[in-house]
């Protein structure tokens, strides 16, 4: 399946791109998912420890398996106020 | 509880939301808060804040504070608006209203409302710098 990745705030500066496809198959981890972005756009994974990952609107750890339609965020620490 | 959540590029007019009021008898608390651009960012002078956000998931994370924040207080309302776009220096980003029977409440639950969207509302500044 194909999951849609798309970077907020200063990731896509990083990522040179807003979002990103990644071909993966059913029930693949979020953690493994984030191996492939993080060969895709080494400038991210400096930061691996500090990312945020949402699956739809609702936040996920990296052990949370991904399904058909599910879209990825991946985001720095949030800044709001 | 009643709750409003509004996350827009508009100026915020503090004074025409807090008109907007409505609350019952039993109300003897209404906390406002406004949060207001600083002149400087990590000690530098900047002119602006340009605030952007994931809005649906802020919007989502938002509901869920504020139903968090209903069973923790007996809260009446609780209405929200922050602002995206360049917000310049003493321009309102954030406004917030809690509405309970009793002032502790109010407070507590601003506070804890405010601290929790600094942890989990996914929105993001970027500071505008003072052009010489």
């Amino acid at each position: 399946m194909t999951v849609e990745v798309t970077f907020w705030s200063y990731f896509a500066d990083l990522a040179g791109a807003a979002s990103g496809k990644f071909d993966v198959p059913v029930g693949t981890s979020v953690e493994e998912l984030l191996g492939s972005v993080y060969r895709s756009h080494p400038r991210l994974s400096a930061l691996r420890n500090s990312t945020l990952v949402a699956v739809g609107v609702e936040y996920q750890g990296g052990s949370y398996l991904l399904q058909p339609g599910d879209a990825v965020s991946l985001f720095p620490p949030v800044q709001g106020g | 509880m009643k709750q409003e959540i509004l996350i827009t590029t508009e100026a915020i007019d503090g004074p025409a939301l807090a008109a907007a009021r409505a609350s019952g008898p039993g109300m003897g608390a209404v906390v406002h808060f406004l949060g207001v651009v600083r002149g400087s960012e990590e000690g530098a002078s900047i002119a602006a804040i340009d605030y952007t956000a994931f809005v649906p998931m802020a919007e989502a994370q938002f509901r869920k504070l504020l139903d968090e924040a209903a069973r923790r207080w007996p809260l009446e309302s609780v209405r929200v608006v922050h602002r995206l776009g360049v917000v310049r220096v003493g321009e309102p980003s954030l406004w917030m209203e809690v509405v309970s029977p009793h002032r502790a409440e109010a407070f507590d639950a601003c506070r804890w409302i405010i601290d929790e969207m600094k942890r989990v509302v996914p929105i993001w500044k970027r500071a505008v710098p003072v052009v010489p």
